[in-house]
């Protein structure tokens, strides 16, 4: 049976590890299992602080896409130092390069979009396991949207209050029948109607809900069906109690 | 035609995979560099020798452990040719204040100019782990470490962490 300073010195290196000799040591230890709810709630904190907002310039989507444009700059004028001229002038003729339609021809963000764009922040959420997180994270996270979940949802694994589109919001994953499936709560967005989307490797569905918003439901990878997914979306929905 | 059309599909696809990682690419040269001037550079350039390169990326999903290869090679070539010796960690925190503390959560400030302040090799894997999602084995693939080296630098890096944040450690595991 491990120790309580092996387990603390395990848990300071990888506090998410599922490690089932890991668990049984927790399950077992009051101390311990106190020790791991602090980390925890440190960890969260710490995943929030590097998830630093870098404002997106104009120029910022200019330099994802039209490297050949860049390039050709490049090789006329050399590496792109900063804090000259040139390189605004540059940046400025590379996005309006961009604003000219070159690549960028489909309609602005959608909030599908965003929402997939939030899901590669947090790659590590996705893990499948049969360990819920600790209630009072999963507390923690449902706080801000005044929302209690009913166990029939299924065990939650992941959850985390993060900042989407201006506001806290509950994002969670849930482990069901066909793998962890991640669960936005978007208060604050309000759609007419049933949203589906297959973007970037992610499939979902956004369904709004009656005076609190819209739910946004969504899985990794090809193997889930949109079948599957809406009727996922409709139990979670169901599991939904609101407080306020 | 067809080879015009294939090339079109192609590039957008790799258009859409770098647009989908910058932000986390460029989160990662910042807490690499400590320098969001410098973290724009390095990013700007991966993309352009990811571009050049993206007929060695064979499998998309390890597109991200692919592109931090080149950003860290890239960080480093900045760091020869600027030839930095030392550096002022205040100096640093004072110039990425707006940054840091563009939190109306005062913890979150403290985290983050304790993050600047832990040294790089205890830093780099702990972003690579809570970040960007590696494994213990992938960190040590990337950083070029034992698994136990890895852990071992996690372990000190939530330690020290945890200390400059004024968390009671006394519970914490001793080496």
């Amino acid at each position: 049976m491990m120790d309580c300073a092996a387990y603390r010195r395990a848990m300071m290196a990888d506090p998410r590890d599922p490690d089932a000799g890991l668990r049984e040591h927790r399950e077992s230890c009051r101390d311990c299992s106190l020790f791991t709810e602090g980390l925890l709630r440190f960890e969260t904190r710490l995943e929030r602080a590097l998830r630093v907002d870098l404002p997106v310039h104009a120029d910022t989507v200019a330099q994802v896409v039209p490297l050949r444009a860049a390039a050709a700059l490049r090789a006329r004028h050399g590496p792109p130092h900063r804090k000259s001229w040139f390189a605004m002038a540059a940046s400025v003729l590379l996005a309006v390069v961009v604003a000219g339609g070159l690549w960028l021809s489909a309609a602005g963000p959608s909030l599908a979009a965003d929402v997939v764009t939030h899901m590669e922040g947090e790659p590590q959420a996705w893990r499948r396991t049969d360990e819920p997180v600790q209630s009072a994270l999963l507390q923690d996270a449902l706080r801000d949207a005044h929302l209690r979940l009913a166990p029939a949802a299924g065990i939650v694994s992941y959850a985390q209050s993060c900042r989407f589109r201006g506001h806290h919001v509950p994002h969670l994953v849930i482990q069901t029948e066909s793998g962890p499936v991640t669960v936005m709560v978007l208060v604050h967005e309000h759609v007419r109607k049933m949203v589906r989307f297959d973007e970037q490797g992610y499939r979902g569905v956004i369904v709004p809900v009656a005076r609190h918003g819209s739910l946004a439901v969504l899985t990794r990878g090809p193997e889930t069906d949109q079948q599957t997914i809406d009727h996922i979306a409709a139990r979670v929905q169901g599991s939904l109690d609101w407080t306020g | 035609m067809k080879d015009q059309v294939g090339g079109n599909q192609k590039r957008a696809r790799f258009q859409a995979l770098c647009k989908s990682l910058r932000p986390d690419l460029l989160r990662f040269a910042f807490w690499l560099s400590r320098d969001r001037a410098l973290a724009e550079d390095v990013v700007q350039e991966t993309m352009l020798r990811a571009w050049k390169a993206q007929d060695s990326l064979l499998d998309e999903a390890a597109a991200k452990p692919w592109f931090l290869t080149i950003i860290r090679r890239e960080y480093a070539r900045s760091f020869e040719r600027k030839r930095f010796v030392t550096v002022d960690v205040d100096e640093l925190i004072a110039r990425e204040e707006p940054m840091l503390a563009a939190s109306e959560d005062q913890d979150l400030v403290e985290l983050r100019a304790a993050l600047f302040k832990l040294p790089d090799e205890y830093r780099e894997p702990l972003v690579l782990q809570v970040l960007m999602g590696f494994t213990t084995a992938e960190i040590a693939r990337e950083l070029d470490l034992s698994d136990a080296a890895v852990l071992t630098r996690l372990f000190r890096a939530r330690k020290q962490l945890r200390a400059l944040c004024g968390v009671d450690t006394s519970l914490d595991s001793q080496e």
